[in-house]
C-alpha cells in the first residue's frame, strides 16, 4: 500500500496481483451497483430528481459567498461558532485549539473524508490527543493503521476473517477464545467496545453531508448512529467540513438526500438523518454544550470558474467508484489519496496539484459510466480530459506519450498523407496479425503483456466509410 | 487578511457561473399515507403494530418485551410519563438514560409516509440521545401525524420554530461495513417497533 498518488501505476500493478482484493472488488457489482439500480428503478422520476439536484448544487456554487455568510450568521444566532480554514494546516490548528480550550484528551469521531484529507488523526496524536473512529469501517481501518479504501465503505477491501484478526489483536483484554466467526459477532463486539469510548470521550468530531444557509444547519446522514452519539454524548462537538457542502435551505438538502442514499447504498433513506443547529438546547440532559463548525477550503475555491468547477457539485455518494472499471480493478488504496475512483481522478489534480495526481486523471477508459450514474450530473470524463490537457500543457506528460501524439498530429493535420499512411499501416498490421489479432508491436511490449487487439482486414476506416457513402 | 476574508474574496474573484434559483421540487405523494408509512417502515426492518389509543401502549409494550424474552423494564422519558403505566403492574419503568441492551419508549411527533421515517424534534423532555443509546426502541406515533414528505415536516417545524436538533429515524441502526452485508444494531437500537395510534 502507498499513500503517494505519484506511485499509482506501481500500486495498481501490485493491487492487480492481490487475490483477496479481487474478491472484495467483486462486491462492487453484486452489492453496490445492484442496490443502486434497484433503488433508482423504484423511484418514479429519477431523471427529474437528478436535474433538480444538479440545479440545487449549481445554484449553491454560484452563490457560495452569500450562502456561506448567511450560514455563518444563522449558526452564530443559534449559539454555535464558525471557523474558516484556508488549507489543511489551518483546519488542523483550529481543531487543536478548540480541543485544547476544552481540555480534551480523547476525541471520538464520526466518519469524515475531510478529516482524512487534512490528516487530522495523526496530527492530534502527535499533539497528545487520542482519536477513536466510531464508524465501524473507519474503526477497523484505524486499528489496522490503514487509510479508508472507499468513500462510503472504508473497510471495503477486507473480509470478515481480516476483521476478526484485527479485533483479536486490538481487543486483547477480551476472552481470546470468544467466537468471532459471524459478522454479527464482530458488529456486537465493536458496539460494546465503542460504547464505552463514547461515554468517556471529551469531544466529538464529525463531518457534514450538507450545510444549509437559511437555517444555519449541518445535516448528517448515517446508518450506524455513531455520528449522533458523537454529537450528543461529549460536551464539545466539532463539525469539520468542506465549504462547498453548502446549499440554500433544508428543502434543498432534502432533494439531495433522496439522491445521496439511493446512489450510495441503494437505500431510499439512511437509518439516521440529523439536522444540527447550534448546541443542543440547554434544557436537554444530553446537551452537547459547545458547537463548532470548521469550513475548509483546501483547494476548492480555486476550482471555481475553471472547467473543473462542476466537480464541486459532488455529494460524495461513491456511485462513480462503484461503477468504474478502473476502481473495480485496482481498488482504493492504489490511488494513494483520500478521494479515489472517478471523483478522485476529477478532484485530486485540483486539490493536490496536477503534478501529484496526474496519473489519476489518466487512469480512465472514458467509458462514461461514472457520469451516467452521478446523481448531480458531474461530467467526470470531461473534467479528467481537462486535467489531461493541463498535464500536457505543463510538460508533465511522459516523453514517449508526447512524442507519439506528436507523430499522430503530424499526419492528422495532413489529410492526404494521413490516408496514405493509414493504408500502409492497415496492410502492415494485417501482415503482422495472427488469428486475426495483433499480439505485439515494437516499442509497445508492455502494452501487449495483458492485451491484444483485432487486426485491420486490409482497408482503412476512411476507405470503408467512402464506400458506404 | 483573515482566512475568512481571504476565502470570501477568492470566491468573489472567481465566481463566474450564474445559476437561476432551482424550481421547487415536488416528490411523488403516496395515496394512503398510513399504509405507505407502515410499508416503508417495514422495508427498513422496523416492526409496525396498530393500537386504538395511546393508553394501550403500555400493555402492548409489555407484550413486545415478553415476545422478545426481554426483562419487563422500559426506559421512559418525561414526555411519556403520562401514559397509564400503572395499568400494567408487571412492567417496570425506569426514567434513567437507557443502556445498549435496554428498551426505551419515545413519542414521535411526526411520521413521513414517503420513507417510513420517524421525525423527532429535540425537546427537553425527550432527549435525542435516547434514540441512539437504547438497544430496542418503541416509538408511539399518531396516524394523523403521518405527513407525506420530509419537506412537510420541515415546514411544520419551521412554522413553530426550528429546534436545535431534528432526528429523522428510519428502522433500526445498521451497518454494511463488513463485506457490504447488512447487519442490524451497529451503535444505535438493534430493533425498532412503531406503535401507530389509529386516528
Amino acid at each position: 500500500m502507498t499513500a503517494d498518488p505519484r506511485k499509482f501505476p506501481e500500486a495498481s500493478r501490485a493491487a492487480l496481483r492481490d487475490p483477496a482484493l479481487r474478491i472484495a472488488l467483486g462486491r462492487l457489482r453484486t452489492h453496490f451497483a445492484l442496490g443502486r439500480a434497484q433503488a433508482v428503478e423504484r423511484y418514479p422520476d429519477w431523471e427529474d430528481l437528478r436535474e433538480s439536484g444538479r440545479a440545487i448544487r449549481d445554484y449553491a456554487l454560484a452563490h457560495l459567498d452569500t450562502l456561506l455568510l448567511r450560514f455563518e450568521q444563522n449558526v452564530q444566532a443559534s449559539g454555535g461558532h464558525v471557523h474558516w480554514a484556508r488549507d489543511a494546516r489551518e483546519a488542523r490548528d483550529i481543531v487543536l485549539a478548540i480541543l485544547r480550550d476544552a481540555a480534551a484528551k480523547t476525541v471520538i469521531k464520526g466518519k469524515s473524508m475531510l478529516s482524512e484529507e487534512v490528516g487530522l488523526n495523526h496530527f492530534l496524536a502527535a499533539n497528545g490527543i487520542e482519536t477513536v473512529e466510531t464508524d465501524l469501517g473507519e474503526y477497523i481501518v484505524q486499528l489496522r493503521g490503514e487509510p479508508p479504501s472507499h468513500i462510503i465503505a472504508p473497510a471495503f477491501h477486507l473480509n470478515k476473517e481480516d476483521v476478526a484478526r484485527t479485533f483479536r489483536d486490538a481487543h486483547d483484554t477480551l476472552d481470546p477464545e470468544r467466537p468471532l466467526t459471524e459478522r454479527s459477532d464482530l458488529v456486537a463486539e465493536a458496539r460494546r467496545v465503542l460504547r464505552a469510548r463514547f461515554e468517556s470521550a471529551d469531544a466529538g468530531v464529525t463531518g457534514a453531508n450538507f450545510l444549509t444557509a437559511d437555517e444555519g444547519a449541518a445535516v448528517l446522514v448515517t446508518n450506524e448512529g455513531n455520528g449522533d452519539l458523537t454529537r450528543l454524548l461529549p460536551k464539545t462537538h466539532i463539525v469539520l467540513t468542506g465549504l462547498e457542502k453548502i446549499v440554500a435551505s433544508l428543502e434543498h438538502a432534502a432533494v439531495l438526500l433522496r439522491l445521496l442514499t439511493r446512489s450510495a447504498t441503494g437505500q431510499d433513506i439512511s437509518s439516521y438523518v440529523t439536522v444540527m443547529r447550534g448546541p443542543c438546547a440547554g434544557a436537554e440532559s444530553d446537551a452537547g454544550k459547545n458547537f463548532h463548525i470548521v469550513l475548509v477550503d483546501n483547494g476548492r475555491t480555486p476550482l471555481l470558474g475553471t472547467e473543473a468547477e462542476d466537480v464541486l457539485r459532488c455529494i460524495r455518494c461513491a456511485a462513480c467508484l462503484n461503477h468504474c472499471p478502473v476502481y473495480a480493478a485496482v481498488g482504493g488504496h492504489a490511488y494513494g489519496a483520500t478521494y479515489t475512483g472517478p471523483i478522485g481522478a476529477a478532484l485530486n489534480p485540483g486539490l493536490m496539484g496536477v503534478h501529484a495526481a496526474r496519473h489519476h486523471a489518466t487512469a480512465s477508459t472514458f467509458c462514461g459510466r461514472c457520469a451516467e450514474v452521478c446523481p448531480v450530473k458531474i461530467p467526470l470524463p470531461a473534467i479528467m480530459r481537462y486535467w489531461r490537457a493541463r498535464e500536457y500543457a505543463s510538460g508533465l506528460a511522459p516523453k514517449t506519450a508526447t512524442a507519439g501524439v506528436g507523430i499522430w498530429a503530424f499526419f492528422a493535420k495532413r489529410p492526404a498523407l494521413y490516408a496514405v499512411a493509414a493504408m500502409i499501416a492497415a496492410r502492415v498490421l494485417k501482415l503482422l496479425s495472427r488469428d486475426g489479432r495483433i499480439h505485439g508491436l515494437p516499442l509497445m511490449r508492455n502494452w501487449f503483456t495483458v492485451r491484444d487487439f483485432p487486426a485491420p482486414q486490409g482497408r482503412t476506416f476512411q476507405q470503408l466509410w467512402a464506400k458506404r457513402q | 487578511m483573515s482566512a475568512r476574508n481571504d476565502i470570501l474574496s477568492a470566491i468573489r474573484d472567481r465566481q463566474v457561473k450564474s445559476a437561476p434559483a432551482p424550481p421547487e421540487y415536488h416528490a411523488p405523494t403516496p395515496a394512503n399515507l398510513v399504509q405507505a408509512f407502515a410499508h416503508r417502515a417495514q422495508l427498513a426492518s422496523a416492526e409496525v403494530r396498530f393500537i386504538d389509543s395511546e393508553a394501550d401502549a403500555p400493555e402492548m409494550i409489555a407484550d413486545l418485551l415478553r415476545a422478545r424474552n426481554l426483562p419487563a423494564v422500559v426506559h421512559v422519558p418525561l414526555s411519556c410519563t403520562s401514559l397509564p403505566w400503572h395499568r400494567t403492574p408487571g412492567l417496570t419503568i425506569d426514567v434513567a438514560s437507557p443502556g445498549p441492551d435496554d428498551a426505551a419508549v419515545a413519542i414521535a411527533p411526526f411520521g413521513i409516509a414517503e420513507t417510513g421515517t420517524l421525525a423527532y424534534p429535540s425537546r427537553a423532555d425527550s432527549p435525542a440521545s435516547w434514540h441512539f443509546c437504547a438497544g430496542f426502541e418503541i416509538a408511539v406515533l399518531r396516524a394523523d401525524a403521518i405527513l407525506p414528505h420530509i419537506e412537510t415536516v420541515i415546514g411544520r417545524l419551521k412554522a413553530s420554530g426550528l429546534p436545535s436538533t431534528i432526528n429523522f429515524v428510519t428502522g433500526p441502526s445498521r451497518t454494511g461495513d463488513i463485506e457490504q452485508t447488512l447487519e442490524l444494531g451497529a451503535h444505535g437500537p438493534k430493533a425498532l417497533t412503531i406503535l401507530i395510534v389509529r386516528a
